[in-house]
């Protein structure tokens, strides 16, 4: 995609050519119209001028005087011409000026009708005319129709045009460069900004700088600020899978020996069993680590919302199917369209494991139910989450027990509790937190509360 | 009953076919996603075990295509991953347990053992019809309290045929079912099998637990007794 800039400046010249376009066309027709008119005022005033000065002469027919009192139409080739002609076109009288020139005849306009035209010399000369026809009265009561005709030519008028539109190019093209001058500077300036976010981020990238220094316009605190978040919850998850990764290399190092160690007496009783302890325990400790929480609260926001309802009901019904011979009785109580702002792995992991451990120790009752926990300048609301169960019970020391036990892999004792281990993480990396107590069914219940996210965490 | 399994990794999946195939099952196998889903709609099928992670197909895909032909019987899932999650995929796809990865081989035998028993109907692995008792886990046979003595052919007959008591099953199923491919298959040694079955079952010929149906098949003809 083009840069941000060079977006801007070719939309602001295009703008600026399509206004400086618009000035030019609209002051040049004026300037054309205005210098027109004054041409057709001074042809005017010729007209009048020639008329002035015919006389009939004594065979009553108009002539023109011998010279006339406008220079210029004495003036051979000074551009301002005039003629007389009867009615029949044939001409009559013709400026001095127009000595060598044929005028051409253009159109005759009605009588006493003014008529402007634009003709031409036979060079090619662009001419302005005025024509007048006239109906003459004599002494002796008759009268003849007569055609004055006043021409100039427009080459000193056009080169004026011309000057002008030159000028006025040349002015505007100057102000049009300098406005994009300006712009692009203006620009400079208020891009500066978003390249000291991406030096400072590069910076970050080659460990030179640990977060967005702050120091930004108001429009852009808030994509420094949740630049930073992101950089945090990324440090923080990588920190995490280097520490699960160190904890999880380590902590298969000890079934390892102890399996080298099996080996030297292979032939011996009980080998089989006593090998196969060990690999249970590897599996262990793989599953724990594969089950770990997936997202942390900071990358809730940006996650998609789990539809509470729809997916308990999807591990209901896959957990009817695998308890399908101890055929225990669900009571699910999800308030309808009840979303939770976090991972959907995580989620069906807290409900599945707590599902499926109350499938394993009930007597025939299973009850599942999740409410929304709704706060104060929450901008996504938490969840409790209760499981209860009609089996057993775990007496209160035993469920401390269970609650304390210990998230680090050597201490977890294989073959149980992983499920509650894995859950209790969940609702940890959820701020939330896992409790044991007693269910009005008779058996046990456990309870994950999670809080709702508020805006005041994140700043 | 003929089993099928899909496993792409070939330590693992001989070493299933060879227990289940000593606990006396027909095993058809599969190494990849199309061969097995060949196998999972064109063989007749009591049960299938799936790996889910395939090559060519996935394993929920071939659960998805089974179930959308209309095939009803029961599908195991043999999983390397554990989260609920996948678990969940896994049923909602069509699937009816699921075993997680690494396994023990018993646990595998025992799911597949309660599926085949709940696709026939039973709620335990003892399965009691009149004076008839067939414990499917100890596969163990007694007629009013007394222990028979059966081949192991003979036991996965009555098996079968105990399992779908009431419905009544053809010489050609039972043959399909029973032996593995390559086996001769001649339905006169299907006959033979029923009259010995019947003789030791039942010597006086007073309880009648398999009826003929001519040109039909047999049929386990005693009344369930359900025990929940």
């Amino acid at each position: 995609m083009r840069s941000l800039s060079s977006r801007l400046l070719i939309s602001v010249s295009v703008l600026l050519l399509f206004f400086f376009g618009a000035t030019i066309a609209v002051l040049d027709r004026a300037f054309t119209e205005a210098g027109e008119q004054a041409r057709q005022d001074i042809l005017d005033g010729h007209l009048v001028g020639l008329l002035a000065a015919a006389e009939p002469d004594d065979t009553g027919k108009l002539v023109m005087p011998a010279r006339l009192r406008e220079p210029r139409l004495e003036r051979i080739g000074s551009g301002l011409y005039a003629e007389l002609r009867d009615f029949d076109g044939d001409v009559l009288w013709r400026s001095r000026s127009a000595l060598g020139l044929e005028i051409p005849i253009g159109t005759v306009p009605d009588l006493g009708n003014h008529l402007f035209g634009r003709e031409e010399l036979d060079d090619g000369t662009p001419l302005l005319t005025l024509s007048l026809t006239v109906d003459w009265e004599l002494d002796n009561g008759e009268s003849q129709l007569y055609v004055f005709k006043v021409a100039e030519s427009l080459d000193g008028f056009n080169a004026q045009v011309a000057g002008f539109r030159r000028q006025l190019f040349g002015w505007f093209a100057v102000v049009a460069l300098a406005m994009v001058l300006a712009f692009s500077m203006l620009l400079r300036g208020l891009l500066k900004p978003l390249r000291q976010i991406e030096t400072e981020i590069t910076e970050i990238e080659e460990g030179d700088r640990v977060s967005l220094s702050g120091k930004f316009p108001t429009e852009l605190t808030g994509v420094a600020r949740n630049m930073n978040l992101l950089i945090d919850s990324e440090r923080a998850r990588s920190d995490r899978y280097r520490y699960t990764l160190d904890n999880l290399a380590h902590s298969l190092k000890t079934p390892l020996a102890a399996m080298r160690a099996l080996l030297h007496d292979r032939h011996s009783e009980g080998f089989g069993n006593r090998f196969n302890e060990q690999i249970d325990r590897m599996d262990e400790i793989v599953r724990y680590q594969l089950r770990k929480p997936a997202a942390s609260v900071a990358d809730n926001l940006v996650l998609a919302p789990v539809h509470v309802e729809k997916e308990v009901t999807r591990l209901v019904d896959g957990l009817r199917k695998v308890y399908h011979d101890k055929h225990p009785e669900f009571d699910v109580r999800v308030e309808k369209g009840l979303q939770f702002r976090g991972d959907t792995g995580d989620f069906l992991e807290l409900a599945g494991n707590l599902l499926d451990n109350a499938c394993k120790w009930c007597e025939s009752k299973v009850r599942i139910s999740v409410v929304p926990s709704v706060g104060a300048r929450a901008i996504a609301s938490g969840m409790v989450l209760t499981v209860a169960d009609d089996g057993p019970g775990i007496p209160p020391d035993a469920a401390d027990a269970l609650l304390q036990r210990g998230m680090r892999l050597d201490e977890s004792t294989p073959g149980h509790g992983i499920g509650l281990a894995v859950v209790k993480d969940i609702a940890h990396s959820y701020s939330g937190r896992l409790s044991i107590g007693a269910s009005d069914l008779g058996g046990a219940e456990f309870m994950v509360s999670i809080p709702p996210v508020s805006t005041a965490k994140s700043d | 009953m003929r089993l099928l399994v899909i496993e792409d990794d070939s330590t693992l999946r001989e070493s299933l076919v060879r227990k289940l195939t000593e606990s006396g099952f027909a095993v058809e196998q599969a190494a990849d996603g199309k061969e097995g889903l060949y196998f999972a709609s064109e063989y007749p099928i009591d049960l299938a075990i799936i790996d889910l992670g395939l090559p060519e197909l996935s394993g929920l895909e071939i659960i998805e295509k089974v179930r959308a032909d209309g095939h009803t019987y029961p599908i195991l899932i043999l999983t390397a991953r554990d989260r609920w999650e996948d678990k969940v995929d896994g049923l909602s796809a069509g699937a009816d347990d699921y075993v997680v990865k690494p396994f023990h081989f018993e646990e595998v035998s025992a799911r597949v053992n309660a599926l085949l028993r709940r696709s026939g109907g039973w709620a335990s692995s003892v399965l009691q019809a009149g004076p008839v008792t067939l414990d499917m886990s100890r596969q163990d046979v007694m007629v009013n309290e007394t222990s028979i003595d059966l081949t192991s052919f003979e036991y996965k007959i009555l098996e079968y045929l105990m399992v779908r008591a009431g419905q009544v099953i053809s010489k050609a199923e039972l043959t399909d079912r029973l032996y593995d491919q390559d086996f001769e298959r001649d339905s006169n040694v299907i006959e033979v099998f029923i009259g010995r079955l019947r003789k030791k079952l039942d010597p006086e010929n007073s309880i009648k637990p398999i009826e003929t149906l001519r040109g039909r098949g047999y049929r386990f003809a005693l009344e369930r007794n359900q025990v929940d």
